[in-house]
């Protein structure tokens, strides 16, 4: 059964529409990562499901329950907003207490909670601290915290990872897919980083302007990508796309002519071709193999430690990114020789849908 | 580690200077109204020099506190001081509240109303206002002297602007962990406002305990004077010749208060007049 459940969301500032005509459901207990370009609405898409936002039109339901209609405070939500939004004038221990003592929570269960809220967040020593006297990755885990005592039925979290450094982000990465296994509870998180979205989501939703444009396991995104856009913006480096100038059937499959004369057998049925539409070939970079093939020139070379990134021109000019492990013996302009492999290749329509049997 | 020096360049010299010449100018009168105040009337007339030569005398101050009436007319200035701080803070914290953080319709025409009222001088709507206290027939009562200034357009616009800067997350937290409206504003947006209301409250204290014309239009009973209007009422005339020494002593003592709430709120103050008590 779906816990969070949104039926035809929409919502429009002015004349901007923001969210146009999402439904999406999402079962108890994932961790969904609603992942996105900057301003495509993930966090108007969040704030409505916490009550910030009105709905403009369409229903949330959530534990099947109707909570659109609802006041944020009795939705059964948590939120862990990306400056932290901690209480500046109450202690850590205060912050966390506040929402428990607006329900009247008695005052021994208040200390237990977030004794146990403290333990597993390792900040027992920040407890009478302010939140000025915290560090950022503190103040985080002190948000965190204060989500976790009030036991919600759902965690929804705004790119909180975004104002830590580059170590701590990956730490905390770890320790929010752990705190997921521990709590159970469904987790709604948004981000424009894919890395985050892959790591620590049991289901990605990818969206762009206001639409879901896929959602489905981390995997499932990255290996079957629907949509040009979403194969675009997950992995690193992007997926090399490149342009089709014509298209033959062998075997029931599709054999992609590239515009430097070569030609890539990949395994999308022929029959889902339209005749003379115009198609764009995506591979990843992982998927390009040096050896023997097509002639390119190496243009720069990205050591990036365990693997090294090269981006090279075929003869017609089209850039081309691949990657070999470890090091490699090259300098920029000397001639390589790749193989798309054509397996691994997706074709994608003029309407940037992929195409598949 | 190296110790760490104060700049001690010839500049940080000259400006120093520059402030002790100034504080000496603003002092200078001070000390003058408070030694006079110590001298008896009859040697002031022959001369107001020499004020730090005997003879010294309290009888001024003896004077004063021996009229029947200041301690009352002090009264009236307390209770009219905190009335207009008190209800003043409670207005333009609601008001500046409503400004910063709810949508209704009007709302820009009202703001931009407030914002027009800075520019119409107080002295303005003497006339105005005595018509009006007069034809509900409330002069010479607390209510007229504290009524006219409590919507205090700079006071609006100061907790509109602090009100905006709190970020809104904070406040979403706090609907988020079942608050009321209500106890949102009671019990984050006020604590986390104190900065804004100590400017704001110093600020109209002063204000009203300093405030003469209006107490003088509107308060015609010497039971009702505030301590400004009832100390000039004992000066005998303008051209004073006479009484100099007393007349200092009432100086001095109208103004003791004002030190006093200084002295105890001197961090908010100087922090009111430096950046408008934003952090
Ligand atoms: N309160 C608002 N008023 C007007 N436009 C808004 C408001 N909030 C967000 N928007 C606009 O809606 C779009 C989506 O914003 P947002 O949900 O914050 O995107 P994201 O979180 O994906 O970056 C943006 O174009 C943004 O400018
Ligand atoms: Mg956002």
């Amino acid at each position: 059964m779906a816990e969070l459940s949104l039926r035809n969301v929409s919502k429009r500032f002015g004349a901007v529409e923001v969210i146009r005509d999402l439904s999406l459901d999402i079962p108890s207990g994932e961790f969904a990562v609603f992942l996105g370009p900057s301003g495509c609405g993930k966090s108007t898409l969040l704030r409505m499901i916490a009550g910030l936002e009105a709905v403009g039109s369409g229903e949330i339901h959530l534990g099947g329950a109707r909570i659109d209609t609802m006041a944020p405070g009795d939705r059964g939500i948590a939120m862990v907003f990306q400056h932290y939004a901690l209480y500046p004038h109450m202690t850590v221990r205060e912050n966390m207490a506040f929402g428990l003592r607006n329900i009247g929570t008695p005052p021994a269960e208040i200390e237990r909670k977030i004794a146990d809220a403290a333990e597993m967040l390792e900040i027992g020593e920040l407890l009478a601290r302010k939140p000025t006297q915290l560090s950022g990755g503190q103040r985080q885990r002190v948000a965190i915290g204060r989500a976790i005592v009030k036991q919600p039925r759902a965690f929804l979290f705004d790119e909180p990872l975004s104002n830590l450094d580059a170590a701590l982000r990956s730490r905390t990465r770890i320790e929010l897919a752990r705190l997921h296994q521990r709590v159970s509870s469904t987790m709604i998180f948004v981000t424009h980083d894919q890395v985050e979205a892959m790591t620590m989501a049991t289901r990605i939703v990818v969206m762009n302007q206001g639409r879901i444009e896929q959602v489905g396991t981390p995997m499932e995104i990255y290996q079957r990508p629907r949509t040009r856009f979403v194969a675009g913006f997950i992995g690193a480096p992007a997926m090399n796309f490149l342009p089709v100038t014509g298209v033959t059937g062998r075997g029931g499959m599709a054999v992609a002519r590239l515009p430097d004369g070569s030609e890539v057998a990949t395994e999308v049925p022929i029959g889902a071709v339209k005749a003379g539409a115009t198609l764009t070939l995506g591979v990843r970079a992982e998927h390009v193999l040096p050896g023997n093939g097509a002639a390119a020139k190496v243009d720069v070379i990205e050591r990036l430690g365990e693997r090294t990134l090269v981006y090279a021109n075929l003869s017609d000019g089209s850039a081309v990114v691949y990657d070999e492990p470890g090091d490699v013996q090259l300098s920029v302009g000397e001639s390589v020789a790749l193989t798309i492999d054509g397996a691994a290749a997706h074709l994608f329509g003029p309407d940037g849908l992929a195409l598949h049997g | 580690m190296a110790t760490y020096r104060r700049g001690r360049g010839l500049g940080d010299r000259l400006l120093l200077l520059a402030v002790v010449a100034l504080a000496i100018v603003w002092i200078a009168p001070i000390v003058w109204v408070i030694g006079l105040s110590f001298k008896p009337n009859d040697v002031l007339m022959r001369s107001t020099g020499g004020i730090h030569l005997p003879p010294f005398t309290l009888k001024n101050y003896v004077d004063i506190i021996a009229s029947s009436q200041v301690f009352a007319w002090m009264l009236n200035s307390f209770i009219v001081a905190i009335g207009q701080t008190v209800l003043t803070l409670v207005i333009a914290s609601l008001a500046g509240y409503g400004f910063a953080r709810t949508n209704f319709p009007g709302r820009n025409v009202l703001f931009v109303l407030v914002l027009a009222a800075l520019a119409v001088p107080e002295q303005a709507i003497i006339v105005p206002l005595h018509t009006m206290f007069a034809a509900v027939d409330l002069h010479n009562t607390y209510a007229a002297l504290i009524a006219p200034r409590l919507a205090f357009p700079f006071g609006v616009l100061l907790m509109t602007q602090y009100f905006r800067a709190i970020p809104a997350e904070i406040e979403e937290a706090a609907l988020l962990d079942r608050a009321s409206r209500l106890k949102v504003f009671w019990r984050i947006v006020l604590p986390l406002s104190i900065p804004a209301q100590a400017t704001l409250g110093i600020y109209t204290f002063l204000h009203a305990w300093n405030e003469y014309f209006w107490p003088l239009v509107s308060a015609t009973k010497p039971a009702m004077y505030t301590l400004t209007v009832g100390l000039a009422s004992m000066q005998t005339n303008f051209a004073q010749t006479e009484g100099i020494g007393f007349l200092m002593a009432q100086a001095v003592f109208a103004g003791l208060p004002v030190l006093i709430l200084y002295l105890f709120f001197q961090r908010h103050i100087v922090s009111a007049v430096a950046g408008g008590g934003n952090k």
